[in-house]
């Protein structure tokens, strides 16, 4: 299909589908006057029940933590999927050389950014810790602190190269935090179950409210999600880093010419 | 109102990304714009005027907060918005190492490459 007939089709799709989209904007709520029950109730109880600040850690690792697993889940699928895709000849070796594009300049990098970038990766990499432990106290959480500690890898790889950064990164260990992480997850739903209570009840004490131990199995659940994203990420990071590197060997063939 | 206009916008400008892209990279991020309007669209739902978040950290349980489970909906999005592109990305490159092209016009299954 040409592009010109593709965009008469959006064109006609548009057509139609904007009376509708009308019509739906029209009968939404009004803006800024949520009377939802459900959050009203949560905002109520939660702080009461289970002894955490942060309400939306409440909601994603306790009264929807089911939801969170199945999520959980789904990410390290799509992760393993992007890793099978990504593996391959390339990058293995911490000795290969970077692609390089023919007339674009090679810059050596300098001392300031080295420098700059040790610092600022710790920073990240403490921050991201600090955001995923007080999860259930102050905005932040599992999933944030991960994706924030996993950032910093980044930052290592920008500051010390490649060849040092594969020697400070193993793959074996990203995958360890993602499958612990996973597993201490499926374990808190699991564990009270055997107990005969239902899938992912709190039965851990409780702790004291605005405490960076309070929540009890949120804290668990909270703490191996973060563990899980940031080696999910971080495998991500480094397969998708391994791409950069020239292939030893082209070893795959190459549908257009045969 | 304006919110649901603006998820709409973001919606049709993405999708329309999305069929006029010629490159699978662009293609990935307008995805990601289509997105944006989820984001949007559940803030502006759980949105609450003369709302605290929904954290009791400084104020104290009780006070009006903005509803916490379109909040932790968002973040579910974004997460899985996340890994979603990351898997596109990587079938990208793999589709530039087979084909040597990211076109999607010059991509068609089934047939033989022109």
């Amino acid at each position: 299909m040409s592009p010109a007939a593709r965009r008469v089709i959006f064109l006609f799709a548009l057509v139609i589908m904007a009376p509708a989209a009308r019509l739906v904007a029209h009968s939404m709520p009004t803006f800024g006057a949520a009377t939802s029950r459900y959050a009203s109730t949560v905002n109520e109880l939660a702080p009461r029940l289970r002894h955490v600040s942060n309400m939306v850690a409440a909601v994603n690792f306790d009264i929807r933590g089911f939801d969170t697993l199945a999520e959980e889940t789904m990410l390290l699928c799509a992760v393993v999927g992007a890793v099978i895709l990504l593996r391959g000849s390339r990058g293995e070796r911490d000795s290969d050389k970077a692609g390089v594009l023919p007339g674009r300049a090679d810059i050596a990098r300098s001392d300031a950014t080295t420098l700059v970038c040790r610092v600022g990766g710790t920073a990240l990499l403490l921050f991201g810790a600090y955001v995923a432990l007080h999860g259930t106290v102050t905005p932040g959480g599992g999933f944030q602190g991960g994706v924030i500690a996993s950032s910093a890898l980044l930052l290592l790889y920008l500051g010390e190269g490649y060849r040092c950064w594969r020697n400070l990164i193993h793959s074996a260990v990203l995958a360890a935090f993602e499958g612990v992480g996973a597993l201490v997850f499926v374990l808190a739903a699991a564990w009270p179950l055997a107990q005969g209570h239902p899938a992912l009840d709190n039965l851990l004490p409780l702790g004291k409210f605005k405490d960076l131990y309070s929540g009890g199995a949120i804290f668990l659940t909270n703490c191996a999600v973060g563990l899980a994203v940031t080696g999910s990420f971080g495998q991500l990071i480094l397969e998708f880093l391994e791409e950069t590197r020239s292939p030893e060997d082209e070893s795959e063939p190459n549908e257009a010419d045969t | 109102m304006l919110p649901w206009l603006v998820t709409i916008w973001l919606f049709g400008i993405g999708l329309y990304g999305i069929i006029t892209s010629r490159n699978y990279i662009h293609l990935v991020g307008c995805l990601s714009v289509c997105q944006s309007g989820s984001y949007v669209l559940l803030l502006g739902i759980g949105f609450k005027w003369q709302a605290g978040p929904p954290i009791f950290y400084d104020h104290p349980p009780g006070t009006p907060a903005v509803d916490p489970v379109m909040q932790a909906l968002v973040l579910t999005d974004i997460v899985v918005g996340a890994a979603v592109t990351a898997l596109l990305l990587a079938i990208a490159i793999q589709v530039h190492k087979r084909r040597g092209t990211l076109d999607p016009q010059h991509l068609r299954p089934l047939r033989p490459d022109t």
